[in-house]
């Protein structure tokens, strides 16, 4: 028992001295935020550059995860919301300066546009889902395809999605970055948390969601080539992360006692472990190993190494939320 | 490439490295190599979590608990994510990597699962009983010559001879 005695007028329940009110539900959002932003934003890119026919999968299959995840990732903040009811009321006001509201109105564009472009492949999405063990996707896309062919005003919204992929591409593409972005800079702009008040937090999760994408993508393709592609991608990827992850510690203990306090939750404090062993070290290095393996021809089932980036950003994600709770500026 | 998968160590030559491994593990741990361990200590974090009031006064659990210790600051914790690791990157290496149900071909992959569970959990209660599993007891006990070691290594042996005959039909 770790007993701390104040002398202090600062106690403020859940808030003060340490920050108690993120659950599972925050990092949970953010894991599957940066996860549809890497899926968006691959689709946008390799569908821009002409790359549709080279990555399938990328740019016609797996987009369509994204909307479905984005929805969990909302249910999930609206069981946060401790009144769920008022959650339209960020969407009366534009705040430049809040983070949070970016979030909201670029989860309300992308929302609608990552539904849109799944739909306007929906006949490569049955064609991907034919055949496969679980009929339940394809039964649902061919009821899908039903009922465009059926009702005038679904079959019309059909028509756009296919005529304006490229615009819808170009927003897709801007959003994506945004979104991943988003889901740090929520946490880097609590100057109240020593832990989170850094600015390589938005591009550490803007790059571990992009990273998530490629693992999913990687996962569901068919084709070797596409597969080796997102490998490599995904390799250079990890590599970024370990650079801003080094550097956000050099930048820590380079700062003042509250920072290297931060810090020091990860470097033999509590979070030791479970960051460099589950993360870093099950999550990003093991996976590079493996993905290294595979370039060099060995054998390695691609779901190994895709699973492993994918609960390793779903754990630092976690360890990022529960830890920056605990920083603080008291002494 | 070749294919490799059917190559495996010299297994005396990787039984002198299992002993050189153990001289290490009390060396640098000074505890020696264990399996169903991390299993326990994992069951201990997770009833910690779940209840500490319970887990802090059951005979079972409360050694590890106690004073705020956290179960899975352990040796044998790190030990078996090591061999995860150390595991993977070698079954890759060989060309064995893969997601498979071994078993004998004349059953099915749910009778063999069934059959696994059921052996998984009479081996926990069973190295429990008996203070360590194969690794824990047997190898780590005899290597500093306890005479539990031995008992247990007539026992699991013995034991596997005598009923092998029973359950052959999950492997031949």
């Amino acid at each position: 028992m770790k007993e701390e005695l104040f002398a202090s007028g600062r106690n403020i329940p859940f808030i003060d001295p340490v920050l108690h009110i993120w659950h599972w539900q925050i990092p949970l959002y953010l894991f599957v935020g940066g996860l549809a932003a890497g899926l968006i934003f691959f689709a946008s890119y390799f569908y821009l550059k002409g790359d549709e026919e080279k990555y399938p999968i990328a740019v016609k299959v797996a987009p369509f995860l994204a909307p479905i995840v984005i929805i969990i990732g909302l249910i999930a903040l609206l069981i946060d919301l401790r009144h769920p009811a008022y959650f339209w009321q960020l969407y009366t006001t534009i705040r430049i300066e809040s983070p949070m509201s970016w979030g909201a109105w670029t989860l309300g564009a992308i929302m609608p546009l990552s539904m849109l472009w799944p739909l306007s492949y929906i006949k490569d999405l049955q064609a991907y889902f034919d055949n496969r063990l679980c009929k339940m996707p394809f039964k649902l896309i061919s009821w899908i395809i039903k009922m465009i062919n059926r009702y005038w005003f679904i079959n019309w919204i059909y028509d756009w999605s296919i005529k304006l992929r490229k615009p819808i591409a170009i927003i897709n593409l801007v959003l994506a970055i945004i979104l991943g972005v988003y889901t740090g800079i929520l946490l880097s702009a609590f100057n109240a948390r020593p832990l989170w008040n850094t600015s390589l937090l938005g591009p550490l999760f803007l790059v571990s969601g992009i990273s998530t994408g490629a693992a999913a993508i990687m996962w569901m393709a068919k084709e070797h080539h596409e597969k080796l592609a997102f490998s490599k991608i995904d390799l250079i990827l990890v590599g970024v992360e370990l650079f801003f992850i080094v550097h956000m510690f050099m930048g820590f203990l380079a700062s003042t006692a509250v920072q290297q306090e931060a810090a020091q939750l990860f470097l033999g404090g509590e979070f030791t472990a479970v960051f460099w062993g589950l993360f870093v070290g099950a999550g990003l290095i093991l996976p590079a190993i493996l993905e290294i393996m595979e370039l060099f021809h060995f054998k390695i089932p691609i779901a190994i190494p895709a699973f492993l980036i994918l609960l390793g950003g779903l754990v630092f994600r976690f360890i990022m939320v529960d830890a920056g709770q605990i920083t603080r500026y008291l002494y | 490439m070749e294919d490799k998968s059917n190559k495996y160590m010299n297994p005396y030559l990787a039984g002198v490295l299992i002993g050189l491994m153990m001289i290490a593990a009390y060396y640098f741990s000074g505890e020696g190599l264990g399996g169903s361990g991390a299993f326990k200590k994992v069951t201990i974090a997770a009833v910690n979590t779940v209840n500490h009031d319970y887990a802090k006064d059951a005979a079972f659990f409360a050694s590890s608990v106690k004073d705020g210790k956290n179960p899975l600051d352990s040796w044998l914790i790190f030990e078996i994510l090591g061999v995860l690791i150390g595991a993977t990157i070698s079954a890759g290496y060989f060309g064995r990597l893969k997601l498979k149900v071994g078993k004998s071909p004349k059953i099915t992959n749910k009778t063999r699962l069934i059959a696994a569970v059921i052996g998984g959990i009479l081996w926990g209660v069973g190295s429990q009983l008996g203070r360590g599993c194969t690794s824990g007891l047997i190898m780590s006990g005899m290597s500093v010559n306890a005479f539990s070691g031995y008992v247990g290594l007539i026992a699991v042996f013995g034991g596997g001879y005598a009923f092998a005959y029973f359950f052959r039909k999950l492997w031949i």
